[in-house]
């Protein structure tokens, strides 16, 4: 007598694969916030005849709050010149670039002592600014 | 006779949704990756805490207010200045006799202060910050 093996199904519900995607969308999405300055609030000033930078060293933001960050993380600008320092390091000029993300109604006596700093850590300045359309 | 009913309920397939949700990470994922990536550049002396006050004051100071330019102590038209800066970095040949201080109110918008530091750089000027040093007096 013959006896038929029973099969295994053992096949991954399909309905699952939306559940896991949205999971995984959720900790791409986390992990990327941590890391970048894409959810600081701030508005850029205008300007004609922008460049992109071609290396991008740190990221510095002061957000409409006129709060300071750098690379997405609070900071006191008491401290901005000496965490530079230890970012940029020893490179070599043209990969010493600092991304420079200023909301366009934020003061000088906020904005000067960041650039103070910057230029104090030996950074190369590159202001990010919204091409003006008008001009 | 009965004649059986078609069944208008259709259900999607249940493989679809992974794609649908995929395709949505990525429209989600493009909408946050918007964001200015293109600006200027700008090349700034090294801050010094003395600076040398015989040569700096054969260089241009251009003070700016919250919406107006003061060059050399008198105020100007923003029309007035492109020209003014552009006639006075014109005949400099040496790098320190273009050296442009620029001095700021608290109360000067970046949007300003990027404004007229664009038009001293594209007339050639090298822009240097005149910041007030901030001093602690022990009174006793």
């Amino acid at each position: 007598m013959i006896v038929k093996r029973r099969q295994m199904n053992a096949s991954v519900p399909a309905m699952a694969m939306g559940d896991i995607a949205f999971l995984l969308l959720i900790f791409f999405v986390i992990l990327a916030r941590a890391r970048d300055d894409s959810h600081l609030q701030w508005k850029p000033a205008v300007g004609v005849e922008l460049v992109r930078p071609a290396t991008m060293n740190a990221s510095v933001v002061i957000d409409k709050y006129n709060v300071t960050h750098l690379n997405g993380r609070e900071i006191p600008i008491s401290t901005l010149s000496k965490e530079l320092k230890v970012i940029l390091g020893e490179n070599v000029a043209g990969r010493r670039t600092v991304l420079l993300k200023i909301h366009h109604e934020v003061t000088a006596v906020y904005f000067e002592p960041v650039i103070e700093a910057i230029s104090e850590a030996g950074g190369e300045l590159h202001h990010i600014l919204e091409e003006d359309k008008g001009r | 006779m009965k004649l059986k009913r078609t069944k208008l309920l259709v259900e999607p397939p249940a493989s679809a949704t992974s794609d649908i949700a995929f395709i949505l990470i990525v429209f989600f994922l493009v909408c946050a990756s918007v964001e200015p990536d293109k600006g200027r550049a700008q090349t700034l002396p090294r801050s010094e805490p003395e600076p040398q006050k015989d040569k700096q004051s054969q260089n241009i100071e251009v003070e700016l207010t919250r919406d107006a330019v003061i060059m050399n102590g008198n105020p100007v038209l923003k029309e007035t200045f492109i020209k003014t800066i552009n006639l006075k970095l014109a005949d400099k040949a040496r790098e320190e006799d273009k050296i442009v201080a620029v001095k700021s109110r608290k109360e000067v918008p970046y949007s300003h202060w990027m404004d007229i530091t664009g038009i001293i750089e594209d007339a050639g000027g090298i822009i240097t910050l005149q910041l007030e040093e901030e001093q602690t007096v022990q009174v006793q």
